[in-house]
């Protein structure tokens, strides 16, 4: 029986948020959605350590859709790069869910609610979809329903502004999915196969590489503008503004990160880093972007009076620290672009967390609202300030374990530049971390702030078990930094 | 037959224009569900009557209702204003480019060596007769069985979408004034 | 560039040109409603770019004529038990025969009809469900958007948020 069980993991993972969705619809009351909703997403993510774990004794776990073999079906791949990132999307899908009902109720009218964590349960789906696949067709069926439910919860905002931000995030990132769909049209026109393994065997670099050199620019393109690689990053900072805390929350911490999950499968399974980087100067391409990103994100979060918006422009500066490590395509630097994913996922997820309690508390996520709020909510900006050192890449906190990996890999590549201007641009993260924690402790207290209570427990476990997270991860690497390396290892073609 | 696909092209490509150049939004929404219409013709012509099908219903029928509702719905259509766009004329250019110049090694329309036709082998068509018992229609076959998980994938994009719009239209029973948020998240 | 190969490619060509129509009336956008549609075309463009690419010289919809399939299926069967079958299919009779008799090599007897590719087919059968899926979101949000700004001109949204 548990043997039965487990040898259909990659597909229970899948189908389990799959099925429960409807039945949350089904339910039409808020809190037995919600309890239904808690408990698919804890057991998906026992599912998905369990596979990890598998994949880490066994190597790859296939498994085969309806007994059709590739290239006939369709075929689920998990290996320790897509066990990894399958974990934390589940652990913080898990994670922000038991933070969500006070915040919820708070900014989503009542009648709403089991609608509400229907759609989350299908974000998830369609997020763990994409991870699991090694189906390139299926990537874009998972993308679009993770896409759809996120325009949809995002647009739940309380302001008119959230429909808009939702719409344009829509429009964009429909163009975004269908640039997807060209590339992948155009590589199985070259190869005959969808399977993503089958396409990496069969793709034609020497015969026809014009056409495949415009299939992967169209896939980049697509998927730049998922992962919010600057300059295509404009749905983000109004999509993360205007959605609920918790949306926001979830969203921020998982959707980027496995498009930019896609996008390595991508690279480094199908086009290879050897046409990739070294006939196309793919890598110095993608470090000018990312650099530029850095700067310019970074300058702007330093410049924004909504605490939210100032995290979403930090966001894009930090998917240009994940694409600067894929960038290097050495070992070091790939595993330190994949240990950010997961650092990056623990410490942003922590800080939305942060802001959502400040929402829901001083009813506001302007910065001029939080003056002194330190005071009559000690807890909560803790969290904030520690949040922040890991952001920054302060020592023994997650941040820097990427930052050092990033560093010693522009090092071992020799570009000192590119380690100068990162340790430059951790100054700008200090200045927009800072500037909010001097509001917080050292401003006097406004109105609201000096009336407020400490956010409720039911928030602070949560938010603290991240940011918690964030310092474990911090000292304690072998589950973060070391799985990366075996995943980059074995992305780069060589034996863990 | 030639002639016909010509017509046809032409046709598509001219309706495409017109989408592109109308400013009257009722216009735009029948020209619409004629190209949809068009490119139905065409993948008749393309052997996949499946497709043109399914096109046809829910290119032509459903999404021309649900843009009219729409238009219903956000009252009378005001004219498009017209502005010069010469950014999204260059980048379109640019991306059109790229996809010409991708065009370049494919292989050529209807070649039989093409990738695609060549492999898996053997094909889907002689697969499923050996899987299906019998079964003729071999789109069938692919999408019920070979592929049933896109299929699945689908189903729930469009639950997503049926749960998302329930979302998106139903009112708040609580409406309060909208204003009192607003002025408090107003950005800089 | 051959007379030859623009024989071959001017498909792709009108249908790129189609694409890039649709790509830039989302670009251009000056009325939300305009810019759904604008998708809605990009993407049926996409969808005509796969079904070329499944389209063989000669060949026809990948439907097995009945006939023809069920003889095939019974010898399938009848090769596996081990004894001849009787096709039911008056019709058949003949390619029943031929069939039985080339045993297992199914493969023989469709090198007759040549079928287009019936792959695209069904990605693009997905893929308009994920289209009207989208599109019916996307007006959604528009009947939305009007309703709490009163216009669907996104210079005046714009205008109006920016007003505040």
């Amino acid at each position: 029986m548990i043997d039965a069980i487990f040898a259909h993991l990659p597909i229970l993972l899948i189908v389990m948020p799959l099925v429960a969705a409807p039945c949350c619809v089904l339910t039409g009351n808020g809190r037995a959605a919600y309890a239904l909703a808690l408990v698919v997403s804890l057991l998906t993510f026992a599912c998905s350590i369990t596979l990890l774990e598998e994949t880490l004794v066994h190597g790859v776990v296939r498994y085969e859709l309806g007994d059709w073999s590739p290239p006939y079906g369709i075929e689920y791949r998990v290996d320790i790069f897509s066990g990894f990132v399958m974990s934390f999307v589940s652990g913080i899908g898990a994670i922000v869910l038991v933070y969500a009902p006070l915040s919820v109720r708070d900014e989503i009218s009542e009648s709403k609610h089991y609608l509400f964590y229907a759609t989350y349960l299908l974000c998830m789906t369609g997020l763990l979809g994409m991870c699991v696949t090694g189906d390139l067709f299926n990537v874009f069926v998972f993308l679009e329903i993770s896409s759809l439910s996120s325009y949809a919860l995002i647009s739940l905002g309380r302001t008119r502004r959230a429909p808009l931000a939702a719409f344009q995030y829509l429009i964009l990132g429909s163009i975004g999915a269908t640039f997807i769909l060209i590339g992948i049209g155009l590589l199985y026109q070259m190869t005959g196969t969808l399977n993503m393994g089958d396409i990496a065997a069969r793709v034609p670099h020497e015969h026809g590489p014009r056409t495949v050199l415009v299939a992967f620019a169209f896939l980049t393109v697509g998927l730049c503008v998922k992962m919010a690689v600057f300059p295509l990053h404009t749905w983000l900072p109004n999509a993360y503004t205007y959605a609920p805390s918790v949306v926001t929350c979830f969203i921020a911490a998982t959707a980027t990160k496995v498009s930019v999950y896609a996008f390595v499968r991508i690279i480094f399974e199908i086009i290879t880093p050897g046409f990739a980087f070294d006939v196309l100067p793919l890598d110095t391409e993608l470090m000018l972007f990312s650099l530029v990103g850095i700067f310019i994100a970074s300058i702007a979060a330093i410049y924004q009076d909504n605490v939210k918006r100032l995290l979403a422009y930090s966001s894009v500066a930090q998917i240009g620290y994940m694409l600067l490590g894929i960038s290097m395509a050495t070992p070091t630097g790939l595993s330190a672009g994949i240990v950010h994913m997961f650092n990056h996922a623990l410490i942003k997820g922590g800080l939305f967390m942060v802001a959502g309690c400040f929402a829901l508390r001083l009813g506001s996520v302007q910065l001029s609202d939080w003056k002194g709020a330190g005071r009559t909510m000690p807890l909560t900006s803790l969290a904030w300030a520690i949040g922040g050192l890991g952001l920054i890449g302060v020592p023994l906190t997650a941040g820097f374990i990427s930052k050092w990996l990033l560093l010693t890999s522009a090092f071992e590549a020799g570009r000192w530049p590119v380690a100068a201007l990162m340790l430059l641009s951790s100054l700008l993260a200090v200045v927009y971390i800072w500037r909010v924690v001097e509001t917080l402790f050292f401003a006097e207290p406004s109105e609201a702030a000096a009336n407020a209570t400490e956010a409720p427990l039911r928030m602070l476990i949560p938010t603290y078990v991240l940011i918690g997270a964030t310092l474990v991860f911090g000292v304690w690497t072998s589950y973060s930094a070391g799985i990366a390396r075996q995943a980059a290892i074995a992305l780069l073609g060589g034996t863990p | 037959m030639n002639l016909i696909v010509f017509a046809l092209l032409a046709l598509l490509a001219i309706t495409a224009v017109a989408i592109a150049q109308l400013r009257e939004l009722w216009a735009v929404i029948m020209f619409t569900g004629i190209y949809s219409f068009l490119s139905a013709s065409w993948m008749i012509i393309l052997d996949a009557p499946d497709v043109a099908f399914t096109e046809a219903a829910v290119g032509a029928g459903i999404s021309t209702v649900l843009m009219l509702s729409t238009m219903a719905l956000t009252g009378k259509a005001e004219d498009i204003p017209r502005k010069s766009s010469v950014v999204p004329l260059f980048v379109v250019i640019v991306t059109g480019a790229t996809l010409v110049y991708g065009t370049l090694d494919m292989p050529h329309f209807g070649s039989p060596d093409a990738p695609v036709q060549v492999y898996p082998d053997p094909s889907f068509v002689e697969r499923s007769e050996a899987d299906m018992h019998g079964l003729p229609n071999v789109v069938t076959a692919l999408l019920a069985s070979y592929r049933g998980y896109d299929t699945l994938g689908e189903t729930t994009v469009v639950l997503t979408a049926g749960i998302a719009v329930l979302l998106i239209l139903r009112k708040n029973e609580d409406e309060q004034d909208d204003t009192a948020p607003l002025a408090r998240n107003k950005s800089s | 560039m051959t007379l030859e190969s623009v024989a071959g490619l001017y498909n792709y060509w009108v249908v790129i040109f189609l694409m890039m129509t649709g790509f830039y009336i989302v670009l251009a956008r000056k009325n939300l409603i305009k810019s759904v549609i604008g998708l809605n075309i990009f993407q049926t463009s996409v969808f005509l770019l796969y079904i070329t690419m499944g389209k063989v010289e000669g060949g026809t919809a990948p439907i097995v004529p009945p006939a023809i399939a069920a003889a095939q299926a019974h010898a399938a069967h009848g090769s596996d038990a081990g004894h001849a079958a009787t096709p039911h299919v008056e019709g058949a009779h003949e390619v029943a025969h031929a069939a039985l008799q080339h045993g297992g090599e199914l493969a023989s007897t469709t090198t007759e009809i040549i079928y287009s590719n019936p792959l695209p087919s069904v990605l693009m059968l997905t893929a308009i469900v994920v289209g009207i899926a989208t599109t019916a979101l996307a007006l959604a949000l528009v009947v939305r958007i009007r309703e709490d700004y009163g216009t669907v001109d996104e210079e005046r949204i714009l205008e109006l948020d920016r007003g505040e």
